[in-house]
């Protein structure tokens, strides 16, 4: 016979931003969340190294984020210029 | 007059029927719609949702705005795997952009056959995107936390 003990379901997390995107913090926690995983019942050790781990992660990814933001307004600025439209292009780099 | 988290009951039981396939290749579409509790749904309806919902419904549901849509977006489904004696499934996180939506909970429901009702989300708190993006982060697909678990 058989018995399953428990069917459950995890907790999501949610995350919003207001008029725009998320910002590089935002983008950077979500991102550690996902690579830095520590149990709430593993020995207060390991869970004050992982969080020293996902801080060091969280700081690289937030630099990272917002290069690859710079590096992408930078091409959509040269793409904006070469179609003639300098003042859109202004605003864009203004961001 | 709730959004209580609950693995839908009618679910557990269609799971023994095999009326749902969440493998990546070939599986069902599930979706994620989004509802409001205090009157914040559509027609100012608030959602009451829990173990007992069978279905997806519009009652509480928010209003479309961005690219959220009625009945919700689509899940990317990611293999079910195990890890000791739990088996389990996950979804890919999803976002709703330029959207100005307040939702307190959410429904997970299979698109693919009758929308039937799958698992309540509760969000514990309204949580409010103004023109901008609403993500749904799932946990981590793992035997202890992964959104849909059998033990």
């Amino acid at each position: 016979m058989f018995h399953i003990n428990v069917a459950d379901i995890g907790n999501v997390k949610v995350n919003t931003s207001q008029n725009g995107g998320f910002s590089s913090d935002q983008i950077a926690d979500m991102a550690t969340d996902k690579i830095v995983f520590v149990a709430d019942n593993a020995p207060p050790a390991i869970q004050e190294q992982a969080r020293l781990f996902a801080d060091r992660v969280r700081n690289l990814l937030r630099g990272y984020v917002d290069l690859a933001k710079r590096e992408e307004r930078a091409t959509i600025i040269q793409v904006i210029e070469q179609t003639g439209n300098k003042e859109l292009a202004n605003i864009i780099r203004r961001l | 007059m709730a959004i209580t988290q609950a693995m839908c009951t009618s679910f557990k039981k269609e799971l023994l029927e095999g009326v749902h396939n969440f493998k990546n290749s070939g599986g069902d579409t599930f979706k994620l719609a989004l509802y409001a509790e205090g009157g914040g749904g559509k027609s100012s309806t608030t959602a009451t949702l829990g173990a007992a919902t069978t279905a997806y419904t519009t009652t509480g549901e928010v209003a479309n705005s961005g690219s959220y849509t009625a009945a919700g977006g689509s899940l990317t489904r990611v293999d079910p795997s195990s890890s000791g004696t739990t088996g389990f499934t996950d979804f890919a996180d999803i976002s709703f952009t330029t959207a100005t939506i307040t939702a307190m909970g959410a429904l997970i429901h299979n698109s693919s056959d009758s929308n039937k009702a799958v698992a309540v989300l509760d969000f514990t708190s309204n949580k409010t995107s103004t023109a901008g993006t609403f993500t749904v982060t799932f946990p981590a697909a793992d035997a202890s936390n992964a959104i849909i678990r059998i033990a």
